[in-house]
């Protein structure tokens, strides 16, 4: 029954013909599919290779991107643990794609609240020398996440001081309350000077003393009255001491030509010092030609004497 | 003493139940290795087996692969304009393709064409081997031939997975290229992004899970409804066709890939 060939199946040609187009389009597109599924994968692009190194893999998988400036360029090929326990994420990047990593690039890694975790790159100064073929670079985690611990602690804290803030005996309660009070005593026949000494004798004292003060302030502006003319005045000490000083400057003249004539005499004392001076010089030759002459004098008298006829005989008489 | 003989006599009907269904399936593996083998000998391509075998590829597939594949359009845009809009409305249209790929490719496809191939094939190539096998037409003409296997049955199986894994291959391309232009629309400005997004979808495991995936639908929907019509011997007791009971069979091991695909895919 079945077996009966149907019209457009008649010739076995034409059947195989058919079956073999069927066959090929079958493998064509699965080879279609496995080289577009290869290039896909990177397998015929040129790579090298970066190593990420992190405390925590979690959220890291293989396959996923590593983006710059929300372009992919790279694939995280491997996660594997180093001898020290750290994360090791291995990443190929296409040659092509190298470029944007330089030696001064920062990664980041990054677990958002929904959503994937990013490995993300950063290059600040793209004119650095380029990243090297298998470079170890740390990556910086910033995890969303992480803080949800300690923000739900901290509220928990939060919502505890506040709840203890609004018992109603509280100290912030106590203090409403003393501040209601206060404000009813304002407004009050004291006001706020009731209010700051507690009762209304202190309160009685202040203004006491402040009328007091008025009296006191009202004297002195009148000492100060008086006091200005006494000092200012037509008859005061300003005119006076004017006057004064006046005088003082014509005796300070007076002494300044004194002091000019008496520059004079010393300038005169001065010429007669040297004179005298030389004078002593020339004295010392004058005595030393009276000694010559004296002692002539002398050896001439001693010559006198001995041709003398009373000149008595030298004689020296021996003990 | 009648509740316990009553209580007895289910017992034993239930452990006769289950040798009987571990009994099937063992005749069906040592069957379809048979057939395998029948599958890989070169003789088999030669001759009128080349010919039964044309014939039963072009039947099976050729009137099928134009209306499969428009369907399967027809529902992929429905599918990949649901996945997009609900993407983008809540923030996450990057993912939206990633999401399409994974749905439609990986999983509705593969499933959706072994159905059809099964309830449009399979079943109808099973009712006729058991036609055959009525009227003796699998008789062999001497002890331990091959003969009617390779010129009945093999035909039949290889048309059939033949079958799942073209209709399965064109319409995830045919899926692909539309989820494409439905998100980028007609340039090729997007197609960096698409192809890194196909990349890191189909990762080597994927790949394989895939690849095995469609082998074993093709081959269940092939070889399970046959094999049941020839080996479930018609049992008076039994209310079921021999048809239908290939049909649950078929099913059981459909779902038995597909959780093992997802397992492998997800876990």
């Amino acid at each position: 029954m079945s077996d009966e060939p149907t019209p457009a199946l008649r010739t076995s040609e034409s059947l195989e013909l058919r079956a073999a187009l069927l066959v090929g389009l079958l493998l064509l597109l699965v080879a279609a599919a496995g080289v577009y599924l290869l290039y896909a994968r990177g397998v015929f692009e040129p790579s090298q290779r970066l190593v990420l190194l992190s405390d925590d893999a979690e959220g890291i998988t293989v396959g996923m991107d590593l983006t710059f400036a929300g372009f992919p360029i790279g694939r995280v090929r491997r996660i594997e643990l180093s001898a020290e326990g750290a994360t090791r994420i291995v990443i190929d990047v296409p040659r092509k794609d190298a470029r944007w990593l330089r030696e001064s690039s920062v990664f980041t890694l990054t677990r958002g609240l929904v959503g994937n975790t990013n490995l993300r790159a950063f290059s600040g100064v793209l004119s650095d020398p380029p990243l090297a073929d298998g470079a170890e670079r740390r990556v910086l985690v910033g995890d969303a996440t992480a803080e949800i611990p300690r923000l739900v602690s901290e509220t928990r804290d939060l919502i505890a001081n506040l709840t203890q803030l609004t018992k109603s005996d509280s100290a912030l309660a106590a203090a409403l309350g003393n501040v209601q009070n206060a404000t009813e005593r304002i407004k009050g026949p004291r006001g706020a000077l009731g209010v700051l000494f507690g009762n209304d004798a202190d309160a009685q004292k202040l203004v006491t003393a402040l009328d007091r003060t008025n009296a006191l302030l009202a004297r002195i502006d009148g000492m100060a009255v008086k006091a200005d003319q006494q000092v200012f005045g037509a008859q005061g000490l300003m005119p006076e001491a004017r006057a004064a000083v006046v005088q003082l400057n014509s005796a300070l003249l007076e002494a300044r030509e004194s002091l000019k004539k008496i520059d004079a005499i010393l300038v005169d004392a001065q010429a007669i010092a040297g004179n005298a001076r030389s004078a002593s010089n020339d004295l010392a030759a004058l005595r030393s030609e009276v000694d010559a002459n004296l002692r002539k004098v002398s050896g001439m008298i001693d010559e006198l004497n001995r041709r003398w006829p009373f000149a008595k005989p030298t004689e020296i008489k021996l003990p | 003493m009648t509740s316990s003989a009553s209580a007895w006599s289910i017992l034993i009907d239930l452990g006769r139940s289950a040798l009987q269904w571990f009994v099937g399936w063992q005749r069906i593996l040592m069957f379809s290795a048979r057939l395998l083998v029948l599958a890989l000998s070169p003789s088999t391509y030669r001759g009128p087996y080349l010919v039964a075998l044309s014939r039963h590829l072009v039947k099976d597939t050729a009137p099928i692969l134009l209306w499969f594949t428009l369907m399967t359009a027809i529902i992929s845009l429905v599918i990949i304009h649901i996945v997009v809009v609900t993407s983008e409305s809540y923030g996450l249209s990057r993912y939206a393709l990633e999401m399409v790929v994974r749905v439609l490719v990986l999983e509705l496809v593969p499933l959706t064409a072994a159905m059809f191939v099964a309830l449009r094939c399979a079943l109808p190539n099973a009712a006729e081997v058991a036609a055959l096998q009525a009227r003796g037409a699998l008789e062999a003409p001497s002890a331990g031939s091959a003969e009617p296997l390779r010129r009945e049955i093999l035909p039949r199986v290889i048309s059939g997975t033949f079958s799942v894994l073209l209709l399965t291959t064109v319409s995830c391309v045919v899926c692909a290229v539309l989820a494409y232009l439905w998100v980028h629309g007609f340039t090729a400005g997007g197609l960096p992004s698409y192809t890194r997004t196909f990349g890191r979808v189909f990762s080597p495991a994927v790949s394989l899970i895939f690849t095995l995936k469609t082998l074993g639908l093709g081959l269940a929907v092939g070889l399970i409804p046959i094999a049941s019509v020839l080996y479930d011997r018609p049992r008076h007791q039994l209310r079921a066709s021999a048809e239908l009971r290939g049909l649950v069979r078929l099913f059981f091991m459909i779902l038995l890939i597909e959780v093992g695909s997802l397992v492998g895919n997800y876990l």
